[in-house]
């Protein structure tokens, strides 16, 4: 459906797309995975016509998008990171221009702005202008904009920024829901997002290229390890001389404890083996309880942050879900949204204290 | 187009701009009426809108400021460039609503004459040829106004730009009066327009090679003309500043000379600003 082929942006001297080629199938969702400034928007904004490219070729079923680029925005709703509002329109007055500028036919147009309101639960809201509308709602009109005539392929940059994790929920909900009759390509940088929704992930660093494959086969992609936070109550030395004797710990890495008297390690082995009791009856050997154990599994912010950020790659704890799947269950996924927030606070603590250890890169 | 027409003149009217751009254009051109034609009892309504036509220096900044640069800042351009709509009709829809709006008002204006047929014959070929020039220089005010608009994102900055380059209009008569004629000084006012052309194009392209070789052919064609034909440059000065003067044609309306050439002058004004800011629009995908 969207084919992209040796996609190059200059701006000046600064490559924003550096030979960029990926393709989307029909009824296909797309994760765009990148850090900040990886050329996720460029490249979002060049698919739809917004700008050009400085080399390279984008198609939409089979059409050109520089060489005829009303064909192409015929068949595309475009969510911007910023949405696109008239703050001085109601909600109703918004949707229908917008319906009258993607050309709707003037017979369906009230039908299909009142479904469209309905489906992203903005129809209380209709007579409202929309710079009196909240964060959530303004960027629900925005993903209302989007679909506006339901295109082939809807583009999202960041649709869920913004919103409450309820909101996120049904916005994925929504995203899936489109994905039956829609092609969706959608960039974020929260990964269970990504996850939970898409059927392809594309990673991309620095503009360049990083990997395209499903979730599932991502963690493939690199050696993965498994192993264990672990917080003891007992003096650091003796702890770790003590757990040196368990031969399937390949590796112990220290953190700062965060109480008077205790000590944060983290445990590294091979992803087949539990250490679990191994590490238990090692620890009440030398009578020094442990206060808190954690499994760590690779997760995709870990192969994200590996994969963006070359040597300086490091694993991060994330607690094992009982059944390990946190797609299915509405209620799990709720919970690992705040998880996920946690994380990315977390994440820039670990981050700190790896860069001060040496042979973080030989993980 | 259509669609970008009715959104513009409702932004209009649900802020205010469009009502005070109204009220203020119909009180002024109304003290002047008042002033001019009933007070001291003159028929000749080209009279007033002769001395009103500064009146778009003032308010049509008001109208044309927000035009593109709000879209801009909003970001809704986004919006729009990736709808199907194309560039010209984004363009035309917008200098249609706020042409409307002038519109609004002259279909007021316009009933004027027709008052003052209470108190005696009225001059009406003068009085309407004025109000059609009237119409004319106001629709290229605005697409100066749309045009300089569109090239930035901040409100205030088009207000400024756009007042200071009407204001100068305004002002190219006068100076061009009081320039000299003789051929030398054209020739050193047009050298230092030529490198001053260089020095644009060299901040648009970063392209030596361009801006060396405009600048030598430019000064080349001139330094010949100037031996050979320097008669050929004599007074030529001052037809540039009056060609830039957008309200010199004006007062050719406004003494009851209906000519083809200054319509045709008006028309050309507003269509190159409309056609400049369709490749604004255009442009800002290739940069």
């Amino acid at each position: 459906m969207v084919e992209v082929k040796n996609l190059v942006k200059r701006y000046g001297n600064h490559i924003a797309v550096d030979n960029l080629s990926f393709t989307v199938d029909k009824g296909q969702i797309l994760g765009f995975l990148g850090p900040n400034g990886a050329g996720k928007s460029t490249t979002m904004n060049i698919i739809t016509g917004y700008i050009s490219a400085s080399e390279g070729t984008v198609t939409v079923n089979g059409i050109d998008v520089f060489e005829e680029p009303e064909e192409v925005k015929k068949m595309i709703g475009y969510l911007p990171e910023l949405p696109p509002l008239y703050p001085e329109l109601t909600v109703l007055e918004y949707l229908q221009f917008v319906a009258d500028i993607k050309k709707v036919k003037r017979s369906e147009r009230k039908k299909m702005v009142e479904e469209i309101m309905d489906t992203t639960k903005i129809t209380d809201m209709k007579d409202r202008l929309i710079k009196h509308l909240s964060k959530g709602y303004k960027q629900r009109v925005g993903l209302a904009q989007a679909i506006m005539g339901y295109p082939e392929l809807i583009i999202l940059d960041e649709p869920t920024v913004g919103l409450d994790p309820k909101q996120i929920i049904e916005i994925r909900e929504l995203i899936r829901e489109l994905s039956k009759n829609h092609t969706v390509i959608l960039s974020s940088h929260i990964m269970q997002e990504v996850n939970a929704v898409c059927d392809s992930i594309l990673i991309i660093d620095k503009g360049k290229f990083v990997l395209q494959d499903k979730p599932e086969n991502l963690s493939m992609h690199f050696g993965s390890t498994g192993g264990l936070k672990l917080v003891v109550r007992g003096d650091k030395e003796i702890v770790i001389n003590e757990l040196n004797k368990i031969d399937k710990i390949t590796k112990i890495d220290e953190s700062e404890a965060l109480e008077e008297g205790t000590t944060r390690l983290t445990l590294y082995c091979d992803e087949n083996e539990d250490i679990r009791e191994d590490v238990f009856y090692s620890m009440s050997g030398i009578k020094t309880p442990i206060l808190e154990m954690q499994s760590i599994r690779m997760s995709l912010e870990d192969i994200f942050l590996k994969v963006t950020q070359g040597n300086d790659s490091y694993l991060e704890g994330e607690e094992k879900d009982p059944d390990g799947d946190y797609i299915e269950d509405d209620k799990v996924e709720y919970d690992e949204i705040d998880a996920g927030n946690d994380r990315d606070e977390s994440t820039e603590e670990l981050r700190a204290e790896e860069e001060g250890s040496t042979d973080a890169g030989d993980l | 187009m259509l669609a970008i027409y009715k959104k513009e003149l409702r932004a209009y009217f649900t802020s205010m701009i469009g009502y005070v751009f109204i009220a203020l254009f119909l009180a002024i051109i109304g003290i002047h009426f008042y002033m001019y034609n009933l007070l001291n009892r003159v028929a000749n309504f080209e009279y007033t809108v002769a001395q009103v036509s500064f009146i778009f220096v003032l308010l049509v900044p008001l109208l044309t400021m927000r035009l593109m640069a709000e879209e801009n800042k909003q970001k809704t351009d986004q919006l729009l460039f990736t709808s199907p709509v194309t560039a010209k009709d984004i363009i035309m829809g917008k200098y249609f609503a706020v042409f409307t709006i002038l519109c609004i008002v002259i279909a007021v204006i316009s009933s004027y004459p027709l008052i003052m047929t209470l108190y005696g014959d009225v001059p009406f070929a003068t009085s309407y040829a004025s109000l059609i020039g009237f119409v004319l220089l106001g629709g290229a005010y605005i697409a100066m106004g749309l045009y300089l608009s569109s090239l930035t994102d901040s409100q205030v900055v088009a207000a400024v730009i756009t007042f200071i380059v009407f204001f100068a209009t305004l002002f190219m008569e006068g100076i061009a009066r009081s320039l000299s004629t003789n051929s030398r000084t054209a020739f050193i006012f047009f050298i230092v327009l030529i490198a001053a052309i260089c020095l644009i194009l060299w901040t648009m392209m970063r392209n030596l090679p361009v801006c060396i070789g405009t600048g030598i052919i430019g000064a080349g064609i001139l330094t010949a003309i100037y031996l050979l034909k320097p008669t050929m440059l004599d007074g030529s000065i001052v037809r540039v500043f009056n060609w830039l003067s957008v309200t010199v044609r004006f007062n050719n309306f406004y003494m009851g000379i209906f000519d083809l050439a200054d319509i045709i002058y008006y028309l050309s004004i507003t269509f190159v600003f409309l056609f400049l800011s369709i490749q604004v629009i255009k442009k800002k995908r290739w940069s």
